[in-house]
């Protein structure tokens, strides 16, 4: 039963791992991560830098081979996929690729010409929206441009599922409105499947329909956006009420005076814990910036 | 209308979603919609405010379960020209005249007495 189970899983998700752990020299980056993207989610990858965050993104699309665990990318072993697959999906990583002794242009209408669907106008358009001269040759171009050119690239080719690693560096405020506008409506309306990842949050809550927090190899929290923040409050008790808190929360923290800060969550019913209605004790909404500091901490 | 007359802060604590049911809410009970006019599409709204347009699908479902909005074929959502809030009690019984004249003269070809129809009414209506 389970096993049918996982196979439907990895046949209809554009993205699947299981188990993934890995490690760099000696120190563990990745500590047993299990992710399905559905289609046509938007997920939105969070966590400090040094989270592992680039590391599960490319462990999740097999341009790195994990210690243990599996990937699959739209129901394939991500180590082995096929062409047909690769055509189907873009990745913008964080450090521009290579081709840099083309220009922007040739760059574009090289690639172009392997993806079915290229939307060449798209390419054209955006390029010149986004000040990025077409003859210039890409080893001219400073990293942000490069990964602009990188993003109209991985846009142009309309894939089914998309991969932006910290897409937000390298755009100023305007063209990353733009950016967020494209994934939101592609996947809104072509069910284009996203993920990125990012350490501006009110982007996230933007754009994303879920949430991956990734901290210290492991996900943390994984839930839809709305539902975060209905769901997780903020509980503040005075400190003679401090030994009332409840054993089950997110996290904890003792301030100088004896209060205590914990971040609690509502149970099946959508009642906050009985500590909650102690006199003196405070509920806060919590943004979701805010709810992880409170847990990254 | 257009997008531009909503605001939307990602990083409060209150889902977007909720943010643009209140806004409906108070834009149309100050009047600065009127009944009739069109919302605009989820397409120009999620555009114009680049957030998920299954955000904006979600909060104009909820106005419309609420009575606020409807939704006109073919044209989109438009705020209802009758809106459920805005009727008094007295209002909502004129609707049920017809009904109540039909019932009584129902009653009155079967010769019954008024209080065992009531009795019965009452108890259907879960008291």
């Amino acid at each position: 039963m389970n096993a049918v189970l996982k196979d439907t899983v990895h046949t209809t998700a554009p993205l699947a791992v299981r188990g993934l752990a890995h490690c760099y020299e000696g120190s563990s980056v990745l500590a047993g991560v299990d992710l399905v993207l559905e289609p046509g989610s938007v997920l939105g990858l969070i966590g400090r830098n040094g989270a592992g965050k680039s590391t599960l993104i490319r462990a999740m699309l097999g341009l790195l081979e994990p210690l243990a665990g599996e990937a699959f990318v739209f129901g394939e072993p991500a180590l082995k996929l096929s062409d047909d697959s690769k055509a189907r999906l873009a990745y913008v990583p964080q450090q521009p690729e290579a081709l840099a002794w083309l220009t922007a242009q040739q760059m574009l209408d090289y690639v172009g010409r392997f993806y079915p669907r290229w939307d060449a106008t798209f390419a054209r358009k955006t390029l010149e929206r986004w000040k990025i001269a077409p003859n210039k040759l890409l080893a001219k171009l400073s990293p942000g441009e490069r990964q602009r050119v990188d993003l109209i690239r991985a846009l142009a080719s309309q894939p089914e599922l998309l991969v932006l690693d910290e897409p937000a560096a390298a755009l100023d405020p305007v063209a990353r409105r733009e950016l967020l506008r494209e994934v939101a409506l592609r996947a809104g309306e072509s069910g284009t499947t996203v993920l990125f990842s990012t350490h501006i949050v009110s982007d996230l809550e933007r754009v994303a329909s879920e949430i991956a927090f990734l901290h210290e190899g492991r996900l943390l929290l994984r839930c839809g956006v709305d539902e975060t923040k209905e769901r997780y409050a903020r509980l503040w008790l005075p400190a003679k009420m401090s030994a009332a808190a409840p054993d089950n929360s997110l996290s904890r923290r003792r301030h100088e005076d004896g209060s205590l800060s914990l971040v609690v969550e509502r149970d099946a019913y959508g009642q906050w814990p009985e500590a909650a209605k102690l006199p003196g004790a405070r509920i806060d909404a919590l943004g979701l910036e805010d709810l992880f500091v409170e847990i990254a901490e | 209308m257009d997008a531009s007359l909503f605001t939307i802060q990602p990083a409060a604590p209150e889902p977007i979603y909720r943010q643009l049911v209140e806004q409906l809410r108070r834009l149309i009970a100050g009047g600065q919609i009127a009944p009739g006019e069109l919302l605009p599409s989820v397409r120009e709204m999620a555009g114009f405010h680049a957030v998920n347009p299954m955000t904006v699908s979600r909060a104009y479902g909820i106005a419309e379960g609420e009575g606020l909005l409807e939704r006109l074929r073919g044209k989109g959502m438009a705020v209802a020209a009758t809106q459920k809030a805005s009727h008094t009690q007295h209002q909502r019984l004129a609707l049920l005249e017809p009904q109540l004249l039909e019932l009584a003269r129902h009653v009155r070809e079967l010769e019954l007495p008024a209080e065992p129809v009531l009795r019965r009414l009452t108890k259907l209506l879960g008291d």
